[in-house]
């Protein structure tokens, strides 16, 4: 087991222990009932997508700043992992909305901006993809990036700029009762760990993937170069 | 500062000046904005009790996508004859060159309003305000350097028709939030008030001119 596949069952079992405290020890809510248990880690989920589109600004800000190849691989693996979390949160805020607002979806807007923000982050990944590996790709993305970013406060506030159905702050405003307080806390944390580990594999894989296409790119230039020498007359 | 000034004048200039020879681009847009209002007339089945609820809303479907296609176009002749190269390689600053190229794909979007919002007023009757008219340029000031900025970026990578809407409309939505909002209370439908939508709007086009303006360095020197 290397130290990469350790981290990972690290923070799977520390999902396991938020997902007992969900279920075991915070209480069940008086209104809602037991659906409200999806709080606990719908709210984790997103803390833990505006991390990761966090790290996308400011990797590609030290990319175009110095060229630094960490900043952008970092910048890459975040994206992915953000939007993981942002899709987790999406379909465990639609889980929610069912049986409290009757409806999957409704056009809110916190959920389109949203949904918006997971259109956006979709498309950093695309342009990672069209683009000329290496410098245009990684500027390109950057620029992305940067301008992707000026969602995650309207998604954020978007609840106190705009009238809403989605639930406000709870947290900051005291709303909970102290186990509920507590549980949110730990599975916050479990999301947060979970969410760099998955982040630190992802940086290992672009690295690796770097390595392969310089390599490759190596070995082209070889075989070009022995092909063009003039042959030996026998 | 001055000189910069002088190097957007004369790129808006020359872009002006060889729409004005060719007359391509703002005619098939002007087209194709009442093409998409004869579809939004079928498609919704528009009358004058409906009209001021979904007029505002094929305003921005059409202008979004005839925006889409003006801003690819802006570099799209630049692409085809290698031409942005040379531009890059005079002196002149690579912003001041993207200035001058946003500023006239924008004059040529706005040429497009100028057609599609008296169409819209005369096929689905909805007033013409001044409080329409400023609410659609002030939407135009940051989706036009917005979409000149991914239009520069993606001019230059593989599948761009399908790369510059998927990457520009996402962050166009504040616009057509806020100017969508505005539009309609001015057109005497939906809530919410139009001083407030409009300073959004401005706000918007603060951020995404500052922010594409830090940007289009990275983008054009390439």
């Amino acid at each position: 087991m290397n130290k990469y596949e350790k981290a990972a069952a690290a923070a799977v079992a520390l999902m396991l222990v938020a997902g007992a405290a969900i279920f075991l020890y915070a209480p069940t809510d008086a209104l809602q009932g037991t659906v409200q248990r999806i709080f606990y880690l719908h709210v984790s989920t997103a803390i833990a997508a505006y991390g990761s589109f966090a790290v996308v600004l400011v990797g590609g800000l030290v990319y175009l700043r110095n060229g630094s190849l960490v900043a952008d691989r970092f910048a890459r693996a975040s994206a992915v992992v953000g939007l993981v979390f942002t899709t987790v949160t999406l379909v465990m805020g639609m889980l929610w909305a069912k049986p409290i607002w009757g409806t999957y979806w409704t056009w809110d807007a916190r959920l389109t901006s949203t949904l918006v923000l997971w259109i956006i982050y979709a498309g950093y990944l695309l342009v990672r993809q069209l683009a000329e590996p290496g410098r245009q790709a990684a500027r390109f993305a950057a620029v992305v990036g940067i301008f992707g970013f000026i969602d995650v406060p309207i998604v954020h506030f978007s609840v106190t700029w705009w009238q809403t159905q989605h639930p406000g702050p709870i947290i900051v405003n005291d709303a909970l009762p102290p186990e509920m307080l507590a549980t949110f806390f730990l599975t916050m944390a479990c999301t947060l760990v979970l969410a760099a580990v998955m982040v630190v594999i992802r940086y290992r894989i672009e690295t690796l993937a770097d390595g392969a296409e310089q390599a490759m790119a190596e070995r082209v230039q070889l075989v070009g170069a022995r092909e063009s020498e003039p042959k030996p007359v026998n | 500062m001055t000189n910069s000034f002088a190097v957007a004048v004369a790129v808006a200039r020359k872009d002006l000046r060889a729409e004005w020879r060719t007359r391509e681009l703002v005619p098939a847009l002007a087209q194709f904005v009442i093409l998409a209002l004869v579809i939004a007339n079928f498609g919704f089945q528009i009358d004058a009790r409906n009209a001021p609820s979904i007029a505002p809303g094929v305003l921005w479907l059409a202008l979004v996508f005839a925006g889409l296609v003006a801003f690819g176009r802006a570099f799209a002749a630049e692409r085809e004859q290698a031409s942005l190269e040379a531009l890059l390689m005079t002196p002149a600053s690579p912003v001041a060159i993207f200035a001058g190229k946003a500023l006239a794909a924008t004059l040529l979007l706005v040429g497009c309003e100028v057609v599609l919002l008296p169409a819209l007023t005369l096929f689905f009757g909805t007033p013409l305000t001044v409080q329409v008219v400023a609410a659609v340029l002030l939407a135009t000031i940051g989706m036009a350097s917005l979409g000149c900025l991914f239009a520069a970026m993606v001019a230059r990578v593989r599948a761009r028709e399908l790369l510059l809407p998927l990457l520009t409309l996402p962050l166009w939505i504040p616009f057509i939030i806020a100017g969508g909002q505005a539009v309609q209370v001015a057109m005497g439908a939906g809530s919410g008030r139009y001083d407030q939508a409009m300073a959004l709007l401005v706000d918007f086009d603060i951020l995404f001119l500052v922010l594409t303006s830090l940007a289009a360095r990275f983008v054009l020197d390439e």
